[in-house]
């Protein structure tokens, strides 16, 4: 087992609101491995995105409240100055937001948003940032990149746009790449593209990749461990196989139920899950999940389960009344 | 195969460009297809295909620049004024992001009830039992969100709202173009259920445009599929996914992702992206991205040839099962 590159203990960040202190991430707690891709699954609002960004250090400081702990390659990143993480963004960790062209300053052709990382933290000169801009326009496959280093992201379709972020998020050769939703909104070959782009990328420059979905289809073949979130808690996690073929919380069978699948007949009927997330803002003393959940108990709805561990190494479950091994037709 | 049913919808050769002279785009150049009475034609292709220009010239929201658009018999492509009003009660539309689809600061009730009172069609007692009823059907509870005002609700229950006032005139033919997109895995579930149950309680012809081919097999009877303004191959949904006969289609499903950590990835991936439909490639449109693509592709413009009852394609070298 390899070293580990990134420790998450306990972590919560919680927004306060003037309609209340509102609990977006409530007590997260894995870890990473070096080289290895973890997928982080859930619907909207589950908190993913504001785990990323705690991890990344950035939230602000205003009306955020960020406790636990989050050791980034031994560095300590909750309660750390702004200073402190400039030194860590781009060579540390770096991230790959889900809407290209909002991430990309539109009056500022692509090459220098990517020479401006590598004068601003690798101190290059400027003719060796170019070149260096140069090949990783290249590495990320962009044709003709000497003309496209002149070019405005409007100039350039959302494929070809998500391909410069990375880039740019690549430039310092970070040890972690947290990509949240990074192929939502492209078509499914470009999809594929950009999928098949990171995994050999993190296989050629030996970094992690955290990588943020709601669309399980993307991390089943992609991620070799997944955490599946709900309403800010991690509800389930373990290695890919385990989620999809012996998950034990109602809540990850319900997911993968509900999605469509290509091999179903047309007018397949789905498997429902009923009514919305919670409200986060309005404390619920039980298992999140419980309102929505056949299997919920009276237990369920007053005491919150904690992650427990399943047979199989690394796989736990938060759960009161988990699925047996026997429920799950398509176990192999 | 399916030519004993009859098409409620019949599109010919229709072409939509937007612009003129050397700017001139066909967003769609030449589609031809029928849409059966009672049955879901799912439209599946990568953004700009020109399928959700298709879906509103059907609709007469955007003006057709030739072709014909059928319904029952009826040519509605030159029609204007009130015979197209009427037209346009028979069919209706629902669109991709229902936030944005509804008035945030009218009441739900008024919303639906928008359409009736255009018409006016039934009397004020019939049309605030209609819309309860309507609301009902969608799974919104009239009585407790009936006056609640449309900013108030998720984006599920947004479409839900759509969903009963595109009901309300009682169409015959629903477009849906992109509906369940913007939305959570679980409430997409609950969004196509809840189609497939009024489309048997309406007796609805549907077209389904979707970019999903997962929720696109799901839903529909028959599916197209459509590259840089043309249909490239239509045919039974089963047919369509299990063999594919148009290179870009077999692309396409092997992009899809499972849900299944045993799904081979192994596929081969297409290359580069679709061209400019500003300018685009001589031939078949999908010569330039098509490994199989020879010198032929590059002259001659392949069109829809049936290759078993009720599938159509247009390649040259199409994949056929021996």
């Amino acid at each position: 087992m390899s070293e580990r590159l990134l420790e998450v203990t306990d972590l919560r960040t919680t927004f306060r609101t003037v309609t209340g202190s509102v609990p977006a991430v409530g007590g997260v707690s894995f870890d990473l491995k070096a080289n290895e891709t973890l997928g982080i699954v859930g619907e909207s609002g589950s908190g993913k995105t504001v785990l990323a960004r705690t991890i990344m250090g950035l939230q602000p400081r205003t009306n955020v409240e960020v406790t636990g702990s989050v050791l980034l390659n031994g560095h300590q990143v909750v309660g750390a100055s702004e200073r402190t993480m400039r030194t860590m963004w781009a060579t540390e960790v770096a991230m790959v937001f889900q809407d290209p062209m909002t991430s990309l300053n539109p009056v500022m052709r692509i090459g220098r948003q990517i020479d401006e990382t590598l004068r601003v933290r690798l101190g290059m000169d400027r003719r060796a940032a170019h070149d260096r801009a140069l090949e990783l326009l290249t590495m990320v496959g962009i044709p003709s990149a000497q003309s496209r280093y002149r070019a405005y992201p409007t100039e350039l379709s959302g494929g070809m746009r998500q391909r410069v972020v990375i880039a740019t998020a690549l430039a310092c050769s970070p040890k972690l790449l947290i990509a949240d939703e990074p192929t939502t909104g492209l078509d499914v070959t470009i999809q594929a593209q950009i999928l098949n782009l990171l995994d050999s990328l993190k296989q050629q420059l030996s970094m992690s990749v955290i990588l943020i979905t709601h669309d399980l289809g993307v991390v089943a073949t992609r991620a070799s461990r997944i955490i599946v979130m709900y309403a800010g808690r991690i509800v389930e996690m373990g290695d890919t196989r385990d989620i999809f073929y012996h998950h034990r919380m109602p809540y990850t069978r319900a997911l993968l139920e509900s999605s469509p699948k290509v091999t179903n007949t047309p007018h397949t009927r789905l498997a429902v899950i009923p009514g919305r997330p919670p409200n986060l803002s309005t404390p619920h003393p039980g298992c999140p999940f419980a309102p929505r959940c056949a299997y919920a108990t009276e237990r369920c709805h007053v005491e919150a389960p904690t992650l427990v561990a399943a047979s199989a190494p690394g796989h736990r479950f938060a759960c009161w009344n988990p699925l047996t091994e026997t429920d799950h037709p398509e176990a192999r | 195969m399916s030519d004993e049913r009859r098409p409620l919808l019949k599109v010919r050769d229709l072409t939509v460009t937007f612009g003129k002279g050397a700017h001139a785009v066909s967003a769609v150049a030449g589609v031809s297809f029928d849409i059966y009475e009672g049955e879901t034609l799912g439209l599946v292709g990568e953004s700009g295909c020109g399928k959700s220009t298709t879906g509103k010239a059907l609709m007469k929201i955007l003006t057709p620049s030739s072709g014909t658009v059928e319904l029952d018999g009826v040519d509605i492509t030159h029609q204007r004024g009130r015979a197209l009003r009427h037209a346009r009660t028979r069919m209706q539309m629902i669109f991709q992001d229902p936030i944005s689809s509804l008035n945030p600061r009218r009441r739900v009730r008024g919303i639906v009830a928008e359409p009736l009172d255009a018409w006016k069609t039934v009397t004020g007692e019939q049309r605030d039992r209609l819309v309860d009823e309507l609301l009902n059907q969608v799974g919104i509870d009239p009585e407790v969100y009936g006056d609640r005002y449309a900013r108030q609700f998720s984006g599920g229950q947004c479409q839900r709202i759509s969903i009963a006032r595109a009901l309300a005139m009682r169409p015959q033919f629903l477009i849906c173009d992109e509906v369940v997109s913007a939305l959570d895995v679980s409430v997409q579930a609950q969004i196509l259920n809840l189609l497939e149950d009024l489309k048997a309680e309406y007796g609805l012809t549907l077209l389904f445009i979707a970019h999903d081919l997962a929720v696109v097999k799901n839903i529909s009877d028959r599916v197209a599929v459509m590259y840089l303004g043309r249909i490239g191959e239509i045919g039974p949904s089963e047919v369509l996914y299990e063999a594919p006969a148009h290179p870009y289609t077999k692309f396409l499903l092997g992009a899809a992702l499972e849900a299944d950590p045993e799904s081979a990835t192994t596929g081969a991936v297409l290359e580069g992206e679709p061209p400019s439909p500003l300018d685009p490639p001589s031939g078949c449109r999908f010569r330039s991205r098509c490994p199989y693509a020879t010198e032929r592709c590059a002259i001659e413009e392949p069109v829809l040839t049936e290759v078993a009852p009720g599938h159509q394609v247009a390649c040259h070298f199409p994949f056929i099962a021996q």
